[in-house]
Formats: structure tokens, C-alpha cells, sequence
């Protein structure tokens, strides 16, 4: 059981009709409401009444590809001054009345966005939305406090990627296979970037993203859009309006071959093999293509029945974990990706060429129907699995939205995914995993290069 | 998948922090801005057995009731019915976590555990996984000190051949030598992530330190060399002592009903003996103070640090979980967060938890920071621990630690996952169904004079142990750049 559970499929249905095999699942009309304030703020309620609790998620159209030139890492970072408090809520004290309300509360940013949210009793819904309308307009940037949040996120990049040599690895790829765009830079920035901001740089990108009308508001839980509506009013519909600058807009420049790269460490102890294709997003995509993408993914390595997975591991034992993965939720490219971990012994080239051979065969004919079904039917009771958690189900739709989706694309996604084709997923795999859209990366041990 | 690969380390205290949040956070292939705290809730132990169903809430529209099944051979059957959504999920915990490893054979418990949906009866293992797949079945493993626990979710519709399906795992394991090859291969690769990641190094080697050789001292995945040892005979023998139903808790929660779950429960767990496994009993050790440094060329140290701590059936217990709540358990409201990370911009994360295992309870910690503030770490966490174990915590920090802790006792029931996952835990903690009931008065009634005589007894700094993993040094050159880089 060493096989990650699949990673493909973000967005999920609120309406199900059937789930696969022997299964008659019940609809699910998990009804959504949508409005906006007159300040801009769009708001989206998720009705769930199965326990007195409320999960709010607030989506700014902002992440780490606005980073400005020369300052990598400044959403992110920007994302952890948030909670260093306003002249009402001055300090920690955003965490702490959180907590002492009986709150979780976290954040994260991306590349497109930046969310922050709280998991609260319903009764204190009101509050985090006042909590959050503060930080909106109000916070107080500090250059003491910019300096130690500074040293912290330095220490979060140390722990989740210089500490680790895949991650390093990772990094290295997404740089090679983006070219300039901004996807190429990683989301915490690269350190010496990461030491160059100052609290006026954060002052400017705060004034120029964080506004009402950049952002949305998710509500999942027990909850009626009528009380959301009058707490949004007493909350954030006090923070006015500004005129946003538009963001930048970045050429995805053409790739005219593919990329190689090799990293070798003495400090690796087990190698990888990775290789990341630049696909469409499903905010590129033609009708269909990226939902081809998806149960491309789940076929080739999306649980142990999948085919990296039976051939790499299974059968040819080269490798002790194989899988493939599609990331298509995003504003420019999306990912495929392919990774192998050679077992000992086990040769790289050996590996890549069984990889290819498998992504050929996909290029070629389209999968066998029991194959497409099965992993179908995993794609669209994920999308069930998903429904049962406020944050995942809040998730879907925020992300959807901040990216240029709708409600619907999230709403119809299990119906798209069953009306995929085995032509459509032959297509998928001929069209859009084209080598020189490709970063191939071999993690190796050995002496530092 | 990649992401979850990075992170398999899934052993380390990092990852009891916040599944969903983590789960939610490696979908959105996004940066988190803060790891959010082990979400473990305080109890008492309370021995009187609930005939009628507990009401954990009342929300919006109904109301949230525990119920209890009884079963013929004292499995603990805990679930709770909710036809909201078409699926059900399961945890069952069975007596057969590392500590019941022999000497010699370490890591034969997770061994065993990982071959669960390698083949069973008449089905090879490719033949039961596609079972499964067909199914959209998550047949998923944990296998910690105590127990292994197993985990269910399925669509409501496929609920009878899933519970088959476990059923046919744990009573009728095949481990062909395939997959005893092919998960051995697994585990030796898990092995190596770990050794080159300073946050299983120093978890190892703190834990090697404090227990030595007793059932707790050695790693959950074993060792290249013990593995070497395990043969396919061991397993089978190993599966058949310790996959047995005395002991066995079982908690359910989804769209199911009571004589629609007897069933199924017999379905899974019915052919399973009743004998019941023991764990060797402790030696006289618990670490005293030391500290150790495991070199690693990696530009961020990691120190695991702990204290000898209590046992869930202890009287100070829950003023002790609240004690940790303030000292390190807290996140953003914990005297450790606050003095290393927000004042000190020492760290992105330091936490402290209490272990309570059968046998042992720890008081266990870590921190990550940069080589050349590894010692300033350990001496802050230090201070913070002195004047906490004199001085106590204050009025206000009871209030708040208190209305945080009751609530946020909702938040623990919002899906059937976590419902799951939460009565699970009480059940493996030997509490009684009541204590639902009775959890939040519980908290409530601790007193300032308990909890700082909790923190006297357990934050005691002279008892301090340490392992690094890292340096506490210089940093090794740069590979990008990173480490310690000064500002230009």
C-alpha cells in the first residue's frame, strides 16, 4: 500500500446521478447560491447542515505569478503578513481570537491565488468575517515585522525544499519547462529574492491586490444565504471598492525541443524520475480535452491497477512506485505528469524508454473500455469522497472561480468525465503530451555536480 | 501523486497534523502558509458503559447520535448513521502495531499491514486491487506503536463487496512471494526517504535513545538488516496472532443503518480468532537528559526533544493535554509558537504533543531551524519550558485554551471521515462511549491549580532529551544558495 491516492480531479459534482459499478448513488442536490455586494465581492454559498459548524474561505485573485520582477516569493510572503494583525486586531491576535473561538484557521497561495480560511461554529461566523474584512483594508506593516516573517518563510523554504532533494529536483523542472512565465518561478520564492523585500514592497502589493473587488468569498456549511448575506452586509460591504490595476497578462513562450536535466546529489538516497509535460488547463482546453487529460492521468497511474504502475513495478520490477497526474486547474498551462522510482539497480534510460513505450501505445489506440470505466468510476466517486469535507467541498468552487471557472463546470465535471471517449483519451495523449513540451529529470546520487 | 510521494514519510509526528487541511493543501498544489496543529482532543477516562445513543450535537436540522452495537466477541462497534451523502467510512483498529514486533523481526507489524490488499483467498493480488478499483473502494493502512488501523470509505451502493473484500484481507491473507518482494522493495524505498530526511533521522534516534531496545525504541518500518530476516512465514504467522477481533475497535460513520451494519460487520470481521496478542513489557529506561547530533549535510537542522509523559488512564491527564495545549500544542496560541516563530523568526514550526501510548506516555516535540541558530532553538525552548513548568500558565491562557477546546469539539464531527477517524481515536484512548457526553463539562471543570501542577510534573527542562539531525554548526556549502545565505 504504497500508492498515493490520485491526485487528479479538483473540481467535483455537486450533483451525482450514478457512480459506477453496482452502485446506485442517491442525487445529491448539494444546492449552491451565488451573489455579489456592491462593493464587488462575489460571495458563494454551500448549504451543509449535517454538523453546526462553518467553513469560510476567502479567494484573492492574486498569487505568485504577480509576484513583481525581482521579488519571487513577495504573494506568499504576502500571504503570512496577513496575520500579523491591524491596529483593532494588533499582533497575533487574528490566530488567537480564532482560537479562542474555537477556530482552525490556515492559508495558502498558488500561482493564480491566494486563500485564507477559518473552520468555525456557525454562531461565530459574523466574527471571522469581520476578522477577515480588517485584514482586507487595514493591516499594519511593520518593518520588525517584515523582517522576522522574512526569516520564517526562509526557514518554510529550508524545511519543505532545500532540505529535500526531490523538491530541489521539482524546482529545477518547473523552472526548465515554463521558460519565462511565471510558472516557472516557485511560489516561495527564490531566496536571494526573499531577502530583498521590504515592507514598502509589501505596502505597494498590498494596496495593489487585496480589495474587495479581487476577491471571493466561499461559505460551506450550516448556513442559510440569507444569514451569509446579512453578515457579509455587516462585514465586508464596509470595505470600499478601488480601482484594480489589471494583472499581468505573460506569453507562454513556445517550446522548440524538449529539456533534460540531470541532478545529482550526495545527498539523495533514493533517485526519481520525473518528467513534466506543459498540457492545457481546463481554462485552455477545447470541450472535453482536459477531462481526457484527467482519466489519462487515472489510466496511466492513478492507483496500483494503473498501467505505469502494472508494467514499472508489477511486472518489469524496475521501479518500486509509478504514477502519472494531471494538474488542470489553473489561469495559463496546466501539468501531466509522469514519475518512476527505479528500484536498486534499476537503470534510468531502461526506465524512461518503458515510460515512453507506454505513452506511445496510449497515442496510438484507445485504452480498453473496462480500463476507461474503472477509472472513471474513481474519478466521479472521488467527487463524493470529496463532498464529505467542508474545506475540500469549499475548495472546488473557490478555486474553480478564482481561475475564470463556474459553479457549473464544477457542478457538471462527473458528467463530462463519463462522456469522455477511448478516442478522446487516445487524442489527449497524442496531442497534448508532446516531448518537446516536456522536462525530463533524473535524480541521481552521487558526488554534487 | 508526486507530491504525496515526496511526502511519504507518513510515520513522523508532522504528518498526525491536520490530514484534511494536508490533503486539501497537496490537491491545490499550493504553499501553506502554517502548519496547523495535531488536532487531538483532551479526555478523562470514564468507565461507564452508555446503553443509549450519545448526542455529540444538535446542528442545523438533526441531531448527531453515537451508538454502540454489541458484539459477540467484545469488539467495540461505535457508528454513527448520517444518509447525507451515498458513502460510508470505517476505521478498525486491531491489536497489531509495531510494538508487538519480536526482537529481531522489527517491522514485520507494518510489513504485514502493507501486503493487506496484496491478495486474498482465491484473489492474487492484482486481481483484488482491481476489485477494488472497480469499486472506487479506499481500502488505505496506518500502522502506528499500538495498532493497525484500517480505513474503509466506499460508496454507500458498493458497501457489501467492500466489507467483503476487508473481510477476505484480514482473514484469508495470501502473501505470495511476489508481493512480499515487490512490498518489501516498498518499504527498504520508504526506509531511504527517511534517512535522508533530518525529521525522521532525528525522530529515530530520539526514540532509539529513550527506549532502546523495548517495544518502542525501534522504527515502525524496521530496518534494512530486520527485513532482511522476514520471510512470507513469518507474515502469515504474524497475521494470524495479531489480526484477531479481541481488542479489535471498530468505528463507522455514514449512510448505513443498524441491522444493514451488523451485517456487514460480520461480513469483515466475523471469521477473525479471538485471541488476543501482548506487547513485551517495558523496561526501567525512560531517557534521562542528553542531547545527540546526527550529521547530515542539510542547510536546516531538525531537533526532536521530549520528556517523559503520562498515560492516557492517569489522573493529571487532561490537565496535562491542556498544559500542552498552552505550552506547544496551540499553533499561533502556544507560548513555543510564539516566542521561537513570532518574536524570534527562529522557525516556521515548533509544536509539542503528548504520545500516549499503551504501555508509555512521552512528552514529544520538534523544531526546524537553520544550522547556525540550532542552539539558540534548544536554549529558547528551554526558557519557555523553565518559567512554564515554575510558573504555570496564566488565568487567561486556561480561558482561552478552554474555549478553544470545547469549541472546536464540533469541528471534530463534520464529515464521516473525521467522525470516523475521532471515535476511533477515543476507543483506541479505553474510553467509554459517555465520555462524548460528558468531554466538554470535563475540560471545563479543570482547575488553575491542576493544570499548573500538571505542568510542573511534565515540563520539568531539567529532564529535557534532544536529538538533532543536521548540525549545530556552520552550515555545509550552499547547494542553491540557500542555506544561511546572508541578506545582499
Amino acid at each position: 500500500m504504497k500508492r498515493a491516492a490520485t491526485a487528479s480531479g479538483v473540481l467535483f459534482a455537486a450533483f451525482f446521478l450514478f457512480a459506477g459499478l453496482g452502485a446506485p448513488v442517491r442525487a445529491q442536490d448539494a444546492k449552491i447560491f451565488q451573489f455579489a455586494l456592491q462593493n464587488g465581492l462575489s460571495v458563494l454559498v454551500v448549504p451543509d447542515h449535517r454538523a453546526p459548524v462553518v467553513t469560510q474561505m476567502l479567494w484573492y485573485r492574486v498569487g505568485a505569478m504577480d509576484d513583481p520582477p525581482g521579488l519571487s516569493g513577495l504573494a506568499h510572503f504576502f500571504e503570512h503578513m496577513m496575520f500579523r494583525g491591524t491596529a483593532s486586531t494588533p499582533g497575533d491576535q487574528f490566530a488567537r481570537t480564532v482560537a479562542r473561538n474555537g477556530g482552525e484557521d490556515n492559508a495558502f497561495t498558488t500561482h493564480d491565488y491566494t486563500a485564507f480560511y477559518e473552520q468555525i461554529a456557525k454562531d461565530r461566523l459574523r466574527l471571522v468575517m469581520g476578522l477577515d474584512a480588517d485584514r482586507m483594508a487595514n493591516l499594519d506593516l511593520s518593518d520588525s515585522s517584515v523582517r522576522t516573517e522574512r526569516d520564517i518563510v526562509l526557514e518554510e523554504r529550508r524545511m519543505r525544499i532545500d532540505n529535500d532533494p526531490q523538491s530541489l529536483m521539482r524546482e529545477q523542472v518547473e523552472a526548465a519547462l515554463h521558460l519565462s512565465h511565471p510558472y516557472g518561478r516557485p511560489v516561495i520564492g527564490w531566496p536571494e529574492e526573499v531577502h530583498r523585500i521590504g515592507r514598502l514592497e509589501a505596502q505597494s502589493f498590498y494596496t495593489r491586490h487585496y480589495a474587495p473587488n479581487n476577491a471571493i468569498l466561499v461559505v460551506a456549511g450550516d448556513v442559510t444565504p440569507d444569514e451569509v448575506r446579512m453578515d457579509a452586509e455587516a462585514t465586508y460591504a464596509k470595505v470600499p471598492a478601488r480601482e484594480l490595476v489589471p494583472r499581468a497578462e505573460y506569453a507562454q513562450p513556445p517550446r522548440l525541443g524538449d529539456t533534460k536535466l540531470t541532478v545529482t546529489r550526495d545527498d539523495v538516497k533514493v533517485p526519481l524520475f520525473l518528467r513534466v509535460y506543459r498540457a492545457p488547463s481546463y481554462t485552455e482546453a477545447k470541450p472535453g480535452e482536459a477531462e481526457s487529460l484527467d482519466v489519462l492521468a487515472q489510466l496511466l497511474g492513478g492507483d496500483p491497477t494503473s498501467t505505469l504502475y502494472r508494467e514499472l513495478v508489477v511486472k518489469r520490477k524496475l521501479a518500486s512506485d509509478a504514477g502519472a497526474s494531471y494538474s488542470g486547474y489553473a489561469r495559463d498551462a496546466g501539468e501531466f505528469e509522469v514519475y518512476a522510482v527505479p528500484r536498486p539497480g534499476a537503470k534510468m534510460d531502461v526506465i524512461e524508454h518503458a515510460i515512453d513505450a507506454i505513452l506511445k501505445q496510449y497515442a496510438s489506440a484507445a485504452p480498453r473500455t473496462g480500463d476507461i470505466d474503472r477509472a472513471k468510476t474513481q474519478l466521479v466517486a472521488d467527487a463524493v469522497y470529496r463532498r464529505d469535507n467542508l474545506l475540500e467541498l469549499a475548495s472546488a468552487y473557490g478555486q474553480a472561480l478564482a481561475i475564470g471557472l463556474t459553479a457549473d463546470d464544477v457542478h457538471e465535471w462527473p458528467a463530462r468525465i463519463r462522456a469522455v471517449t477511448g478516442d478522446a483519451i487516445r487524442d489527449a495523449a497524442e496531442k497534448d503530451l508532446i516531448p518537446r513540451e516536456s522536462v525530463t529529470g533524473y535524480l541521481l546520487p552521487g558526488k554534487k555536480q | 501523486m508526486i507530491r504525496d510521494l515526496l511526502h511519504s514519510g507518513r510515520f513522523t509526528t508532522k504528518n498526525t497534523k491536520d490530514d484534511c487541511a494536508r490533503k486539501v493543501l497537496s490537491f491545490l498544489r499550493v504553499l501553506g502558509g502554517r502548519i496547523t496543529t495535531p488536532r487531538r482532543r483532551a479526555s478523562a477516562c470514564n468507565l461507564f458503559f452508555a446503553a443509549l445513543p450519545v448526542l455529540i450535537f444538535q446542528g442545523g436540522a438533526q441531531a448527531l447520535e453515537v451508538k454502540t452495537l454489541s458484539a459477540p466477541k467484545g469488539e467495540e462497534i461505535w457508528y454513527v448513521s448520517d444518509h447525507t451523502l451515498p458513502m460510508i467510512a470505517v476505521t478498525a483498529a486491531l491489536p497489531a502495531g509495531s510494538a508487538y514486533d519480536p526482537s529481531g523481526k522489527y517491522g514485520i507489524a507494518n510489513f504485514a499491514a502493507e501486503l493487506l490488499d496484496e491478495g486474498a483467498g482465491a484473489m492474487k493480488s492484482g486481481a483484488f486491487q482491481t476489485a477494488l478499483s472497480n469499486r472506487a473502494i479506499r481500502l488505505s493502512v496506518t500502522t502506528d506503536r499500538d495498532y493497525l488501523i484500517v480505513s474503509l470509505v466506499t460508496l454507500s451502493g458498493n458497501a457489501k463487496d467492500a466489507f467483503d473484500l476487508l473481510g477476505q484481507a484480514l482473514s484469508h491473507p495470501r502473501f505470495d512471494g511476489d508481493a512480499v518482494a515487490r512490498v518489501r522493495a516498498q518499504i527498504l524505498n520508504t526506509i531511504s526517504n527517511q534517512d535522508q530526511d533530518p525529521e525522521d533521522v532525528a525522530q529515530k534516534a530520539f526514540l532509539r535513545s529513550w527506549f532502546h531496545d523495548d517495544s518502542y525504541g525501534h522504527p515502525i518500518e524496521g530496518t534494512a538488516q530486520s527485513l532482511d530476516t522476514i520471510e512470507a512465514a513469518d507474515l502469515k504467522h504474524f497475521a494470524a496472532t495479531h489480526w484477531v477481533s479481541r481488542g479489535l475497535k471498530i468505528a463507522v460513520a455514514g449512510d448505513v443503518d443498524e441491522s444493514r451494519l451488523t451485517e456487514l460487520i460480520k461480513s469483515a470481521f466475523g471469521s477473525l480468532p479471538a485471541s488476543a496478542p501482548r506487547i513485551a513489557a517495558l523496561g526501567n529506561n525512560p531517557g534521562g537528559p542528553k542531547l545527540s547530533v546526527t550529521d547530515m549535510s542539510v542547510p536546516q537542522s531538525v531537533a526532536v526533544f521530549g520528556l517523559p509523559g503520562i498515560l492516557r488512564s492517569d489522573p493529571d491527564y487532561l490537565p496535562a493535554y491542556i498544559a500542552n495545549y498552552i505550552l506547544g500544542g496551540g499553533d499561533f496560541a502556544s507560548r513555543l509558537t510564539s516566542e521561537l516563530r513570532v518574536k524570534r523568526g527562529l522557525t516556521y514550526d515548533v509544536s509539542t504533543s503528548l504520545e500516549t501510548w499503551r504501555k508509555s506516555g512521552l512528552v514529544m516535540g520538534d523544531v526546524a531551524t537553520k544550522r547556525s541558530s540550532t542552539k539558540q532553538a534548544i536554549a529558547a525552548i528551554h526558557d519557555v519550558l523553565r518559567d512554564f513548568a515554575q510558573n504555570g500558565p496564566t488565568e487567561a491562557e486556561l480561558a482561552d485554551a478552554k474555549t478553544y477546546l470545547t469549541g472546536s469539539w464540533p469541528l471534530a464531527f463534520s464529515s464521516n471521515t473525521d467522525i470516523a477517524e475521532q471515535l476511533g481515536i477515543f476507543e483506541r484512548q479505553g474510553l467509554a462511549v459517555d465520555y462524548i457526553r460528558n468531554r466538554n463539562a470535563l475540560i471545563n471543570a479543570v482547575t488553575l491549580d491542576q493544570v499548573r501542577h500538571a505542568a510542573k510534573r511534565l515540563f520539568n527542562p531539567a529532564k529535557l532529551s534532544v536529538a538533532v539531525a543536521g548540525g549545530v554548526g556552520k552550515a555545509p556549502a550552499a547547494p542553491n544558495g540557500a542555506a544561511d545565505a546572508a541578506a545582499p
